[in-house]
């Protein structure tokens, strides 16, 4: 228990009619980078907010290192927070919004020169420390953020949407530099992001919140593999639905009978969930059940979005080569290639 | 492509001499009467002659240092005031009494619709007697008469700037509220802040109705009553007076300035 960093149980918060967080836990141990998935006014922020003592939650603590901190103020919390909007503050140069937390907790003025050269040095910006906000790119800025929320060598790292703002190249680097940084300076990190790409790439473990509540909080993998709920399934990644019927906990999709998990009823009609990837579209067929819309090449791998003849449109995933003799508007055949398929009923 | 290029820069030196006229007609607007009134206030009486006789009999009436005394101290306190009672309430205004933020906009419209008079009278009423027997009472009614533009100016500084992302970064940095204020708020919105004193200080230095209706002697009642008996002395008045305005003002703009270079080799 005392390799957990932070430890947060039942909070609630209500704003008006709307419940925006409800019975929300999570516990993170040291070092380890979380992220919160969802999407918009799904609480996440809230959550984070909650955490860093900006907000007032109505019910549920918050401990940090096996102390309760759930009524303590935010300056007195030793967090490092991050946040979606530019926050450097204007009248202060790189150098002394880096240095802004040391002063508050009285550290020497050689100490605090020592430690924001070398912070600065981390995120790359050891030549800048005489510029001002308005003189650095959007990244630049989030990096100056980054280092000020590091340089005090918080307890926990508190990461609010910090590369929404950014355009898409800068973004990437970015969020490698913040993995890079977490994980040489080992500090437990919560990441808010509606981004799923962001939060499965650089997250230890990723918790998907819908809201007000944590649906599943696992590792990227599981999430995607497993997920634990329908709204899990279809927010993590793509994930085709396709109508069948189930009989005797088994289901066919495309000829093929699979075994159906997870699904509350046994028979009837429900819905089968497959990622792209299990799809494979075959061209040389005599027994065709779908149609090609469009094919979308990526690189190593293409997209291929189809329709059945009921109108439902499946998506596959196949490598580039295996699929360059797919056009629009051509007869194909779909099939799976797992045995075991998630089941839904709505 | 030449010939292009020629009438492009007619273009352009036609535009500025047009704004040149504009600005040379607006400057003669403004220079000529006071031009005239610095003319005539240098007048040595009927003869041609020129010289400084006037200005001096200003000093040489009572009361001129006495009553620029209390207009001073009078300012002061209304600009402190301003800094201790504006400031902080228009910022929390935008932090966290966003749904008062309306009704506030529409009180400080008020000193313009009500009359000074009604001001003068019946809030006078409402003062404690020891304020009611001091010209400090001043400083308070100036705030309030000053309210419609100093919360103007500092509702607009506060606008430009992220304030609510900038005091949670301070407050998750581990400053105080208090700290976040004197460290990140009030450094932030500066040039709101100067420009809101500036107009709190050319308000007080230079209001008449109030003070003459309290029956409170101000440099402005002062000059008023001065200037009956001597038309060349009153006129040395206004131009002297407005001198030392613009003097006055011009330091207070260089000493923000100054200021603001300090707190940044400090910091």
């Amino acid at each position: 228990m005392s390799q957990d960093s932070l430890v947060v149980k039942g909070l609630s918060r209500q704003f008006g009619t709307v419940h925006a967080l409800k019975e929300f836990d999570i516990t993170i141990p040291k070092g380890e980078l979380v992220a919160l998935l969802g999407p918009s006014g799904c609480g996440k922020t809230t959550a984070l907010r909650i955490i860093a003592g900006l907000e007032k939650s109505d019910a549920g603590s918050v401990m940090l290192n096996g102390k309760e901190i759930t009524s303590d103020a935010a300056h007195k919390r030793n967090m490092g927070m991050v946040f979606q909007a530019y926050s450097l503050f204007p009248h202060l140069n790189v150098a002394e919004n880096v240095s802004f937390g040391l002063k508050m907790r009285k550290v020497s003025k050689e100490n605090q020169k020592k430690r924001v050269d070398t912070i600065l040095e981390l995120v790359g910006l050891n030549s800048h420390h005489k510029r001002f906000a308005h003189q650095l790119s959007g990244g630049q800025q989030q990096r100056v953020a980054l280092a000020r929320a590091l340089v005090t060598e918080p307890e926990v790292l508190l990461l609010d949407e910090p590369l929404s703002a950014l355009d898409a190249q800068v973004r990437t680097n970015l969020r490698e530099e913040i993995r890079r940084l977490q994980l040489s300076l080992g500090t437990t990190t919560l990441f808010v992001t509606h981004d799923q790409e962001e939060a499965m790439t650089i997250s230890d473990r990723v918790g998907v919140m819908n809201c007000g509540s944590l649906e599943q909080i696992d590792t990227p993998d599981v999430l995607y593999n497993n997920p634990a709920t329908n709204f899990v399934a279809s927010f993590v990644g793509v994930m085709n639905k396709i109508s069948s019927q189930l009989s005797d906990g088994h289901i066919e999709v495309f000829g093929k009978r699979l075994k159906a998990v997870k699904g509350e009823k046994t028979s009837g009609t429900v819905y089968a969930l497959i990622r792209p990837e299990a799809i494979n579209v075959k061209t040389n067929t005599t027994n065709p059940n779908a149609r090609v819309l469009t094919r979308s090449f990526l690189g190593a791998s293409s997209n291929i979005v189809c329709q059945l003849p009921d109108g439902t449109i499946v998506q596959s995933l196949m490598t580039s080569s295996g699929s360059g003799d797919l056009h629009p508007g051509s007869s194909v055949e779909l099939e799976v290639s797992i045995s075991e398929v998630l089941v839904t009923h709505d | 492509m030449d010939s292009e290029s020629h009438r492009k820069m007619a273009d352009t030196m036609r535009k500025n001499l047009a704004s040149n006229l504009v600005l040379i007609v607006a400057g003669m607007f403004l220079f000529f009467p006071l031009y005239a009134a610095a003319e005539f206030s240098l007048r040595n009486g009927a003869d041609k002659t020129h010289g400084f006789a006037a200005y001096r009999w200003i000093f040489e009436q009572s009361g001129f240092a006495e009553n620029i005394g209390i207009t001073f101290r009078v300012t002061l306190l209304a600009v402190l005031l301003n800094l201790l009672i504006m400031v902080p309430t228009v910022t929390w205004l935008h932090l966290s009494g966003q749904r008062y933020k309306r009704v506030v906009e529409i009180l400080t419209i008020l000193p313009l619709i009500i009359p000074v008079v009604a001001l003068a009278t019946g809030a006078q009423l409402a003062m404690p007697e020891f304020m009611q027997n001091s010209v400090y009472e001043l400083s308070f009614f100036y705030v309030v008469v000053a309210m419609p533009y100093t919360y103007r100016a500092l509702d607009i500084g506060l606008s430009a700037h992220p304030l609510a992302t900038l005091t949670n970064a301070a407050r998750s940095l581990g400053a105080s509220w208090l700290k976040t204020f004197t460290t990140v708020v009030a450094p932030t919105i500066r040039p709101s802040i100067l420009a809101a004193l500036f107009l709190m200080v050319a308000l007080s230095l230079g209001e008449f109705t109030l003070a003459q209706l309290l029956h409170w002697s101000t440099f402005p009642v002062w000059v008023t009553n001065v200037s009956q008996q001597n038309i060349v002395g009153a006129t040395a008045l206004a131009i002297g007076s407005l001198f030392f305005a613009w003097i006055l003002l011009f330091a207070f703009s260089f000493i923000g300035k100054k200021n603001s270079t300090i707190v940044t080799e400090e910091e």
